[in-house]
């Protein structure tokens, strides 16, 4: 038996230690323990409920758009506006499409690529393409300058690396070239919202503005090169990738339920009529359940908070945000994480058998529940990746850590597909004489607004009571209190400490294959 | 042998185009015309790669999201051809223990430490790395640094996690510094906002390299080339402001016509920074061409700003003769409130909001004489 711990985690957001116990060449058990805390439950007591979104997007930085969404969203709500004008949900749309775009761009290269591609290894590389010798040679002179940069001191001599030189270089290429595209997608993101990360044209009550023709056509311009990218590049990188490393389809199970509050909203902005909908799946069992960010349940007996924040309670009915910290589990030393452990609280929902389970969330849960209701593009573009891999008609080969991978970039091409649909219908609309996009919400009305929809990473839901011009109550749900949850009161795994179990490690010293199944999650 | 036949120090680029970077950097860091020689002349001496580490504290991750968004130079050029990042947790190749390594080896060989996120000082235990608090981490490792910058406004200030009632404690990483049990009279300078900028990243830390000194800093530990200026004073809606056209709801016609926001809660007025002139996203954008200011490069914004969708109260809108349109009575600490109208009152009657340029003096800083910019 060894104890591994790797923290930080690398190629993530926010901060993770990840401890593991290895048994004969396999994780037997797995803690996940995220090492940062700011409060944002606290201090968004209290405040202007036509702020939120100002505050709550801060709480990513990688993914803060959908962070605003949620928030102005469960603001409006409670302040009495059900839903915003059609314009609103428009632009909403599309800049949730450049988040998508961006983020599965960030996701793929530059947070997972290294876990596949050997860097150093390119300078084995045979071609005649200046460009592609331009880049070694640049590699090469970071390599020998005697100086620490960011691929030193990693496992790259791990027998885990298995492709050819040349598609090291080739993908090394598309990493930097990655980087532009998602600028590309970031300056879509601006040219509406002003900036990105930290939009500005969000508000309760719909956007502070219309864009004007100009900003929808650079953002057609911008959207165009970076669905040209997803397309011609990350597809057939996700490909080869997918056939160069079989094994990913042979780990990474995980708990096998499966959450999304849907995403993209259509024509009505029904949450149960979205482009991805909403739906959850237990037991590994394929039909889609229906359900409800109110039901999400809290626990902490694992978590750094006094027991009357969690108890399976509801997100509104948790009590005050005591802290309860005393200290990270020893890293060095024989000893496992008991007791409290993880800063994350364990988001659980209730199986249709009625006990609370640990649920996944993220693209694929995205893409199982839309595959699962028959979604047209969905099922398209995941026969695709079967039969490029050999398994025509095994969708349950999804249920992996490939199926992470490959799910993300499936989401990332049928978005791309939709957002200049949307501008398109955006710029109709005002062609038509509507330009109505905000409604001023009752700032003094009293009530509760609840919104659900997903992050990049997943399922994401946010809760506003409101009062007097004030928050009287805020609460977040975010992915990582579904994924990266910790043991809950009953003493079950959370979802990445699931799927780490069974994950196998060739050399503890190097645990290349465990930061491959962290990082399938996007933690 | 023509200069430009000789080949470029920096690699990637050909003597024709180091000469016009160079040019373009000292524009940035405001070194004038003379100054494109010195820092041609400087990046040609530097025989190695200056050594970057870059830590996160208490952070969204929206600083680093932000540097891969820097257009001068872009973050491909950065990494490959001009710096080493050493350490970088969204970018490097190495995990736990090997990172922490890579950590250690880059301050032995002489780094500079570019900070994101803030310290708590209250709860230390809500930031750690590698089983290492931040606040001890800052301690250890500010003596072996070449410098200091706090990039983003929660290493500057503590930002949103700094909002009452603070529930961490989160302080800016100077502040911090210079608190008890830190290290009396470390410097670190200031590059607020939210998110940080990469070009000003960028700008500060070749500046710094090629002067072989830190910028002038305002009392807030911000490098006066860059944030001598309000957002007011360079807005592209000023005119409107002038005229007395403003959005009075989001979405109605002042806004379709882009005029002034500044009773839709802009606090343009208060803040200084440079985001009107290098813009955000490759210039495509910057706040206010979406939607109000919130200020975020202030230390303390989120208290002293709030409500975000108020108007900043007593500011006098020119159109209706110097009388405070918005006067309502709002919990924008006095300190700022007071010394700022009684600046823009003079700015309006000589009609020019700023004597000094882009790189004028403190003097005309509203807040200077506001005493350092630490926590309250
Ligand atoms: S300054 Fe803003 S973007 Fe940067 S870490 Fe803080 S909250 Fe995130
Ligand atoms: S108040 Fe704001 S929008 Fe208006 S001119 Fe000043 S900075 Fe620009």
């Amino acid at each position: 038996m060894t104890k591994v711990v790797i923290d930080p985690i690398t190629r993530i957001e926010g901060h993770l230690r990840i401890t593991v116990e290895v048994e004969n060449g396999k994780v037997k058990d797995a803690w996940n323990t995220c090492t940062l805390f700011r409060g944002f439950e606290i201090f968004m007591e209290n405040i202007d409920p036509r702020d939120t979104w100002h505050y709550a997007q801060r709480i990513c930085g990688v993914c803060p758009n959908p962070h605003a969404l949620n928030s102005a969203t469960a603001a409006e709500r409670a302040m009495g506006v059900a839903t915003v004008p059609d314009n609103a949900r428009l632009v909403r749309n599309m800049l949730d499409a450049t988040q998508l775009g961006y983020d599965s761009i960030l996701w793929f290269y530059i947070l997972n690529a290294f876990d596949y591609v050997n860097v150093p290894d390119i300078l084995n590389a045979k071609t005649t393409d200046p460009e592609l010798m331009a880049i070694q040679a640049q590699v090469k002179a970071q390599a020998t300058s005697g100086e620490v940069n960011f691929l030193s001191n990693h496992y790259w001599g791990h027998p885990g690396y298995v492709l050819s030189p040349e598609a090291n270089l080739t993908l090394t290429a598309h990493y930097l070239q990655a980087i532009d595209a998602q600028q590309a997608a970031n300056q879509a993101c601006a040219v509406i919202a002003g900036k990105f990360p930290m939009i500005m044209t969000m508000a309760a009550g719909g956007i502070t503005q219309l864009p004007n023709e100009p900003d929808v056509n650079y953002y057609l311009d911008r959207m165009g090169i970076v669905k040209e990218f997803t397309e011609n590049v990350m597809w057939p990188d996700l490909l080869a990738v997918a056939g160069a490393y079989p094994e990913l389809a042979t780990f990474g199970k995980g708990v096998g339920n499966f959450l999304t509050w849907g995403l993209l909203d259509e024509k009505g902005q029904l949450p149960e009529n979205r482009l991805f909908p909403r739906g959850g799946i237990f037991g590994g069992q394929l039909k889609v359940e229906k359900v409800d960010p109110a039901e999400a349940r809290l626990y902490t007996q694992h978590s750094y908070y006094e027991d009357d924040m969690g108890k399976g309670q509801k997100p509104f009915d948790v009590g005050q945000k005591a802290i309860k910290f005393d200290g990270y589990p020893p890293i060095d030393g024989p000893d496992f994480p008991t007791g409290k452990y993880d800063w994350t609280r364990a988001a659980r929902y209730p199986s249709p058998a009625g006990k609370d389970v640990p649920m996944e969330v993220g693209p694929l849960a995205e893409i199982l529940v839309a595959y699962v209701s028959g979604q047209k593009d969905v099922v398209k573009y995941v026969d695709e990746v079967l039969a490029a891999i050999g398994m025509t008609g095994k969708p349950e080969v999804l249920v992996s850590n490939l199926g992470r991978v490959a799910a993300r970039v499936v989401k990332a091409r049928i978005n791309c597909d939709y957002a200049a649909q949307w501008g398109m219908d955006l710029l109709a609309n005002i062609k038509a004489g509507d330009t109505t996009c905000f409604t001023e919400p009752n700032l003094m009305a009293e009530g509760e607004g609840i919104s659900g929809y997903d992050a990049p990473r997943g399922a994401l839901s946010h809760y506003c009571r409101v009062k007097g011009g004030k928050t009287v109550k805020y609460a977040a749900v975010p992915a990582s209190n579904w994924n990266l949850a910790p043991r809950d009161d009953m003493g079950v795994r959370g979802p990445v400490e699931e799927a780490l179990v069974g994950t196998p490690v060739a050399d503890p010293t190097q645990p290349l294959e465990i930061l491959r199944t962290v990082h399938t999650f996007d933690p | 042998m023509p200069d430009n036949e000789r080949p470029s120090p920096v690699r990637g680029l050909s003597r024709r185009d180091f000469l016009k970077y160079s040019s373009f950097l000292a524009a940035l860091i405001g070194a004038g015309p003379l100054g494109a020689t010195k820092v041609a002349e400087a990046i040609e001496a530097a025989t190695k790669f200056p050594i970057v580490v870059w830590s996160d504290f208490q952070e969204c991750l929206g600083c680093t999201i932000a540097l891969l968004q820097a257009t001068a130079p872009t973050p491909a050029q950065l990494i490959l051809q001009q710096i080493s990042l050493a350490y970088n947790e969204a970018a490097m190749a190495p995990a736990g223990f090997d990172a922490e390594k890579s950590f250690n080896q880059a301050f032995d060989q002489g780094a500079y430490w570019v900070i994101e996120g803030s310290i708590p000082e209250k709860i230390p235990g809500s930031i750690a790395i590698g089983g290492k608090y931040a606040g001890d981490i800052a301690k250890e490792f500010y003596p072996k640094a070449k410098g200091v910058i706090a990039i983003g406004s929660c290493a500057c200030f503590g930002n949103v996690q700094a909002h009452v009632p603070n529930p961490t404690g989160a302080m800016g990483v100077g502040a911090w510094l210079r608190g008890p049990g830190g290290i009396p009279n470390a410097q670190v300078v200031n590059l607020p906002r939210c998110p940080g900028h990469g070009d000003d990243l960028v700008a500060t830390l070749i500046y710094i390299i090629v002067m072989g000194k830190l910028p002038d800093l305002d009392h807030a530990g911000r490098p006066l080339f860059l944030y001598g200026q309000t957002i007011h004073d360079t807005c592209e809606r000023r005119a409107h402001f002038e005229a007395g056209e403003f959005v009075e709801q989001f979405g109605d016609e002042g806004s379709q016509k882009r005029w002034c926001f500044y009773k839709v809660g802009c606090k343009g007025p208060a803040t200084y920074a440079p985001c009107a002139i290098n813009r955000w996203n490759g210039r495509t954008s910057w706040c206010i061409h979406a939607g109000p200011c919130t200020g975020c490069s202030e230390d303390n914004f989120w208290n002293d700003f709030s409500p975000l969708r108020e108007p900043l109260p007593n500011i006098p809108v020119p159109a209706i003769q110097g009388v405070s349109a918005q006067n309502i009575g709002l919990g924008l600490a006095a300190v700022t409130g007071v010394g700022l109208a009684a600046h823009l009152v003079g700015q309006t009657v000589s009609g020019r909001l700023f004597k000094g340029g882009p790189n004028g003096n403190g003097e005309s800083h509203p807040q200077a004489e506001k005493k350092d910019g630490d926590q309250k």
